[in-house]
């Protein structure tokens, strides 16, 4: 590593500590590496949109000569009016548009993929020939006894209230797999940043030897 | 407070303690996890193998930093095998905070095999609005992106030449930590259809699982351990080095493993405390 | 609704043999060469299109219902007792009940949800004389907490109990909204919490903090990867569905309620149609399935 990735690397290393410190309490250095975590998002979010969502979609044209996207500009613009409480109607429009279209390209894909699809791929056959036909049952029970559970027109009394049952049950192992693979992913980015801090004390190791026994920076 | 009650009742910092404790010991003293390949992982895999050099893949890569200890490896992984066989690389970003992920990715590994931007690979960029850009470019990539990450036009790279839209790619593959996941399946996938691979963070792999079982996607690669999987898969290939400390998610499988065993114990300790807790007041 | 659900027993029968007999019916032939062009209707989606009419007219046979004052039955969700459980419990301890409306604004549907419920929690508590502490996350969100707990005591008929300053506007950042409602938790140490909206990371903070201060809690979210940490942490869970199901029960709203019966009636029929294409999957006929296969 070069000094100018020993310096970048020790200053993440330095906040991945602060951070770290909150296990313990809050704390000023938790606070700093917080409100700077959330400036520099902010910040480069908003850059990162001027150049690649202004620029080319609204400036760039508009410079070429195609007004019609005057037409979104005013719109977003309207979108602005929400802070006014005397002008806050116009923003009416921009939502009704932007909601509008949104829904109007959401609802049939979203009824196709997770409607439509699914119900077709759960219409197996059952047997106990094989396992994967025994595990198609469990999947056609699991699948009828969730929906059960969220009927709401009937009370869960009698044989439909045993059916929810088994629907809760299915539900509550679906969330201790999520739940699981959840603490998977966290215990995952602690090993990470683990492993970053053990490589970067290596080469800060090696980089001092160096720099101790030949008396000039790399 | 009896011991049970103390059981259920210890101060979270000592479990934060031990856990920090054993994650440190175990990546200063590592060992070797046998691995097992899930099928999910292994269709992506054999699936970028039955490319032919010169076939186009697409990587939709939409996570920020936050979460690139799971998704990185797997970015590197596949772009590493795409490049070894000469698989062309088509990649665009549709996170805000992901456009640096993406091009430290392909900027790295494109220098490791000498692959030339607008011959071997393009790199479209950040777009915000995952929908209508996926959409969009679902009629033309030139739609959303009339010029790449870089500022130059796409019809100024060779690659893009006879590139239009998704059916002119084999696959696509989206690496996601957040709901870009979503927008793929459901515009990219059901809309035109196209062929789609997805790699996402270990919080949101449940959530598509039925997603692999219906069809939609036809690979999934789950957090680190799916990212473990694909890199163990090749470097076996010999796609990735482990010399050349290329296997970034198969070095923390150890980590996972210790630190999994301890919070198992925990569970099962507080479940000890509570059931006996709960005894000791129905009896008293 | 019976009459209504033979008919639709019988509707996979029907769909089953319109297209399975026209499959038998048709034969292949060999077309003259043609020429592609954009096609205003997607004939492969004609499936698609069928079931949304279908969907789309059960809402709104619902909503009219509703609106006519038509009774429509929905069972008591058992959240919401434990709501009335712990209302009591607070005035007994003569503590405060924190209500959390998660951190999205209101355009999302589980916070709009969330205020339904707030107004009726804020009825409850106006009769026992109990502090609200609504901490809000989104500025547009304040008004509109204000004005449900504002409503709901003057339904209880104490208007002059509503204490402004109890619904607060912490922060719009994630984090430090949730150090704020930690904040409130250890210091006022309400008797019970209430989180009812769309939640993310700060899910798991807020309620265990709640639990280590001994107070029941209730949550109800639609976010799935935040549920089982509420499962975990809180009394009682609304889990997806019923958080809308909640609001609709409470407020008797025609569109609520409307489209909560036209999901129980949806749901019906996915419940029968599975089972019928089961039973022909089994026995190797595949074509009742294939006509729900989009291509």
């Amino acid at each position: 590593m070069g000094t100018e990735e020993i310096i970048w690397n020790g200053v993440a290393a330095f906040l991945v500590l602060c951070i770290y410190t909150f296990l313990y309490k809050d704390n000023p250095f938790y606070k700093f590496a917080e409100h700077l975590v959330v400036g520099v998002s902010a910040g480069y979010f908003a850059v990162i949109l001027y150049y690649n969502g202004f620029v080319p979609k609204l400036i760039t044209p508009l410079k070429q000569g195609q007004w019609v996207y005057i037409i979104p500009a005013i719109l977003g613009m309207m979108m602005w009016t929400r802070f006014s409480k005397k002008w806050s109607w116009l923003s009416r429009f921009s939502l009704a548009f932007y909601i509008g279209s949104g829904t109007g390209f959401a609802i049939p894909l979203y009824m196709q993929n997770y409607v439509l699809r699914q119900f077709s791929s759960s219409m197996l056959p059952m047997g106990f020939s094989s396992w994967a036909l025994f595990c198609n049952i469990l999947i056609i029970v699991g699948v009828l006894s969730a929906l059960v559970y969220f009927f709401f027109s009937k009370e869960h009394t009698g044989i439909f209230g045993g059916t929810a049952k088994i629907g809760i049950w299915t539900l509550m192992i679906g969330f201790g797999a999520g739940f699981g693979l959840t603490v998977m992913g966290r215990i995952s980015l602690l090993a990470e940043r683990v492993v970053f801090l053990r490589e970067y004390l290596l080469e800060l190791k090696y980089y001092l030897y160096l720099l101790f026994k030949y008396g000039l920076p790399l | 407070m009896n011991f049970y009650e103390r059981m259920m009742n210890l101060d979270r910092r000592w479990i934060y303690l031990v856990i920090g404790l054993v994650v440190v010991i175990t990546a200063i003293f590592p060992f070797d996890v046998p691995l097992y390949v899930t099928p999910e992982v292994r269709s992506i895999y054999d699936y970028i193998e039955s490319l032919n050099p010169g076939d186009v893949l697409m990587i939709g890569v939409d996570y920020a930093p936050e979460v690139m200890a799971e998704l990185h490896p797997m970015t590197y992984a596949i772009s590493r095998q795409c490049f070894k066989k000469d698989v062309k690389l088509l990649l665009c970003c549709l996170h805000q905070n992901g456009p640096g992920m993406v091009e430290q990715v392909i900027s790295q590994v494109s220098k490791e095999y000498n692959k030339v931007n607008g011959v071997d690979y393009v790199y479209l960029g950040y777009k915000p609005y995952p929908a209508i850009t996926i959409l969009a470019m679902g009629q033309n990539f030139r739609i959303p992106f009339p010029e790449d990450y870089y500022g130059k036009p796409l019809d100024s790279y060779p690659m893009m030449r006879g590139l239009t839209n998704f059916s002119n790619v084999k696959a696509i593959i989206n690496i996601s930590g957040g709901s870009g996941t979503e927008y793929w399946i459901n515009y990219a996938n059901g809309r035109y259809n196209a062929k789609l691979a997805i790699g996402v963070t270990g919080v949101m792999t449940s959530d598509y699982y039925p997603f692999l079982q219906s069809g939609q996607i036809f690979g999934l690669i789950g957090g680190m351990k799916g990212a473990s999987e694909y890199e163990y898969l090749a470097e076996k290939a010999g796609y990735i080095s482990k010399a050349k400390n290329q296997l970034s998610a198969y070095k923390t499988m150890p980590i996972q493993t210790t630190s999994h065993l301890v919070v198992i114990f925990f569970i099962v300790v507080g479940n000890i405390g509570f059931f006996m807790s709960k005894k000791k007041k129905s009896r008293i | 609704m019976k009459k209504l659900c033979w008919k639709i027993l019988l509707l996979p029968l029907f769909i089953y043999f319109i297209f399975f007999s026209y499959s038998l019916a048709s034969a292949t032939e060999t077309s003259t060469e043609t020429i592609s062009a954009n096609q205003w209707f997607n004939s492969q989606r004609i499936n698609v299109f069928i079931i949304l009419i279908v969907f789309f007219a059960f809402v709104l046979y619902f909503i009219q219902k509703a609106k006519r004052g038509g009774s429509l039955f929905v069972r008591r969700i058992a959240g919401l007792d434990a709501i009335e459980d712990a209302v009591g419990r607070a005035t007994e301890m003569g503590k405060p009940i924190l209500y959390i409306s998660g951190i999205e604004d209101m355009d999302n549907l589980q916070t709009v949800a969330s205020m339904i419920i707030l107004g009726n929690v804020a009825e409850m508590v106006a009769a026992y004389d109990v502090p609200l502490i609504v901490p809000v996350c989104l500025p547009f969100v304040v008004t509109v907490a204000e004005e449900s707990v504002k409503q709901g005591y003057a339904k209880a008929g104490r208007p002059e109990a509503y204490n402004r300053n109890n619904v607060r506007y912490l922060t719009s950042e994630q984090f430090a909204y949730a150090a704020g409602v930690n904040g409130i938790m250890l210091r006022e140490k309400p008797a019970a919490n209430f989180m009812f909206g769309s939640f993310y990371a700060e899910s798991l903070l807020m309620a265990e903090t709640g639990l280590s201060t001994g107070a029941i809690q209730v949550a109800g979210t639609a976010n799935i990867h935040q549920l089982p940490f509420f499962v975990v942490a809180c009394d009682f869970t609304l889990i997806g569905e019923e958080l809308f199901a909640a609001s609709a029960y409470l407020s008797r709203e025609p569109k609520l309620l409307g489209s909560l019966k036209a999901s129980d009636l949806a749901k019906f029929l996915i419940m029968v149609m599975l089972v019928f294409g089961v039973l022909l999957e089994t026995f190797g006929i595949t074509k009742f399935t294939y006509w729900f296969f989009v291509q």
